[in-house]
């Protein structure tokens, strides 16, 4: 019955093909919201955190009177002082500076006296936008204090390294690339949302749609075998999903002139081998996610109800996803075995700019497949039961 | 030829269908009749193998229907309860859809297709996608899409349900030239005159089980009755289970 499969499958690609909304999410929604979604984050956060560095930093001061040399010294590095608002603690709450600071009357007398002389920070540390430059201000009265300290210690004869027993310096071997997956950490979730989305709306019509419209019961009496009907529907849900993928793919090597990822000192590396791979690595989650969602959808009774549970099943490939950004994890072999983190894995060592290890594409993609044909199976052993028809 | 021996079959607690034997021969036209929920639609998706009968068995032209479920669905057509037509595809990709599963291809099929079209009246919304269509049209479709394999077969769970005057009477025509053509043909029915009016043989069937058969005038004299509907009121209250 090679031909029937033919004719289902075909069938569900036109059927479908004139469904409004169908069509939409997986030919735009599907494969743009990620790198939309992208290109603006990464715009924000660049932004965020390079925009103001090389801008002079303001600084609200109240009391800048009794300390004219600690002034002096911010002025003269890139800091504009600006009057104190009146209560900075209420100005600093309600977000109209994202750092005060305070400089009491005692300060003069205790500086003269060689005692410890008090300024205060007034901030929010809850505000996270704000903690960059809460940090340009600590960060300059620490080394205003080292100065002074410095000076201090040469007046009494005393070497000033002998209060810097470490000489701290930072080595950094995170490449351009690994630095990116802190950035790029959500891209094989958008592969993996364009696939699922790509595949859910075809999942649903071709199961549990058909049995709403009452088309499923003369589908079951045509001569066609039963694991023959399932698996053209499967076929035509993977292709969808497969198409959707291919999209985000294409729609993400596309874009990444958009995001400013040279201005964070990251380098994205997602040139058309890159691309390529990515899809032959992620492809066999098409079909596991649409015999998946087939599975799922064969136990309800309603387009709505069948809407309802495969929703759910938006969240599991993310449960590996945000594992790996809370935890992150070298490779290992058995996350290959787990569909969904494997592909995971991969698409961030992938963007990394890593080799991907050929041993574990294997293993992944005949993991992947291998459950998706077994869960192909359960779908047609499901559809060869009576209770099929609701 | 349909051939049913003792098949019965149980929901749960609810025993729809029980020892229910007949056998609707080729040529003939069967009405199995009953009120709603006395077991026609089980019985009948019994015989179009979308059920298993937890006993007894089901032949169709001596396919038996668990051991040979494919060979009987090629000689079977089923014009189900709902006509489920698949609401963007056209009248004609509909027909089309169930000829190639049934293994129809190339210019027989386009042939088949044509000829279909034009016997069931169907040319003027052809190629209109079914989502709209009235009840009428949808049956038409729905009963082309059960012939298109040519079964010699023939299924109808009420058919003319819905319908109005004009579109019964053509399906009445259609089904009589089926007959006459040599087809087996049994389709069930709640109304007493449209068995009546169509039945060369009856099956009345009432909370599960067979309480008459035969010709109408074999059912009037069974029961003594001059009038057809009195024989059915009868037979339906003599029969184990009826509320006293």
């Amino acid at each position: 019955m090679r031909h029937a499969f033919g004719t289902v499958f075909r069938k569900e690609l036109i059927d479908n093909l004139r469904d409004r909304r169908t069509l939409l999410t997986v030919l735009v929604f599907g494969p743009l919201f990620g790198p939309v979604f992208y290109a603006v984050m990464m715009n924000t956060i660049v932004n965020k955190q390079i925009g103001n560095l090389d801008q002079p930093l303001k600084l609200p001061v109240r009391g800048a009177s009794y300390a004219p040399n600690l002034v002096s010294y911010l002025q003269q590095n890139n800091t504009v002082i600006e009057a104190a608002p009146a209560d900075p603690r209420q100005a600093v709450k309600a977000g109209k500076a994202d750092v005060v600071l305070v400089i009491p009357r005692e300060y003069a007398e205790a500086f003269r006296a060689g005692k410890p002389a008090p300024v205060e920070l007034v901030m929010d540390a809850s505000q996270e936008a704000a903690g960059k430059n809460i940090n340009r201000t600590r960060t300059l009265l620490q080394n205003y204090g080292r100065e002074i300290a410095a000076l201090r210690l040469l007046a009494r004869g005393v070497d000033p390294r002998a209060i810097a027993p470490l000489a701290i310096e930072d080595v950094d071997v995170s490449t351009p690339q690994s630095r990116a997956v802190l950035v790029l950490g959500m891209v094989p979730y958008f592969f993996l949302f364009a696939a699922i989305i790509g595949a859910f709306y075809l999942a649903i019509d071709t199961t549990a749609g058909e049995r709403e419209r009452g088309s499923l019961e003369p589908l079951l009496t045509t001569a066609v075998p039963r694991g023959t009907l399932v698996a053209g529907k499967l076929a035509a849900v993977s292709f969808y999903s497969a198409v959707s993928l291919a999209l985000d793919i294409l729609a993400l090597y596309w874009c990444q002139g958009l995001f400013p990822a040279a201005k964070l000192g990251i380098a994205v590396n997602f040139d058309l081998p890159a691309a390529l791979a990515a899809f032959l690595v992620m492809v066999p989650f098409c079909l596991f996610i649409a015999a998946l969602l087939a599975v799922v959808a064969s136990f309800t009774r309603s387009y709505k109800e069948a809407q309802t549970w495969l929703s759910f099943i938006f969240i599991l490939p993310l449960i590996p996803v945000l594992a790996l950004l809370l935890f992150p994890a070298q490779p290992a072999l058995w996350m290959m075995l787990v569909p969904a983190m494997s592909q995971d894995v991969l698409m961030t060592a992938l963007i990394k700019g890593q080799e991907l290890s050929g041993g574990f594409v294997a293993v992944s993609v005949v993991v992947t497949l291998a459950a998706g044909l077994l869960l192909a199976r359960l779908a047609a052993w499901l559809y060869r039961r009576e209770k099929i028809l609701g | 030829m349909i051939q049913v021996t003792g098949i019965s079959k149980r929901f749960g607690a609810v025993q729809a269908v029980e020892a229910v034997s007949f056998s609707a021969p080729d040529g003939r036209i069967t009405g199995l009749l009953g009120a709603n929920g006395a077991g026609k639609s089980t019985t009948l998706r019994i015989i179009s193998t979308v059920l298993k009968p937890d006993s007894g068995t089901v032949t169709v032209d001596g396919a038996d229907t668990l051991a040979a479920g494919d060979a009987v669905r090629l000689r079977l057509g089923v014009l189900p309860h709902a006509s489920g037509l698949y609401p963007r595809l056209t009248a004609r990709e509909n027909i089309r859809y169930f000829g190639e599963l049934n293994g129809l291809a190339g210019a027989a099929l386009q042939q088949r297709l044509d000829q279909l079209i034009a016997l069931l009246e169907i040319s003027e919304f052809a190629e209109r996608p079914a989502k709209g269509f009235s009840q009428g049209q949808r049956i038409k479709v729905a009963l082309a899409r059960a012939l298109v394999h040519a079964p010699r077969n023939i299924v109808l769970d009420e058919p003319t349900n819905g319908l109005d005057v004009m579109a019964t009477r053509v399906l009445r025509t259609l089904i009589r030239g089926l007959r006459d053509q040599g087809h087996c043909i049994l389709f069930s029915s709640h109304v007493m005159q449209e068995v009546a009016a169509l039945c060369d043989d009856i099956v009345i069937i009432a909370h599960g089980r067979i309480v008459a058969r035969g010709t109408p005038d074999e059912i009037r004299r069974q029961s003594g009755e001059t009038d057809l509907e009195e024989a059915f009121v009868k037979a339906v209250d003599a029969a184990p289970g009826a509320a006293p």
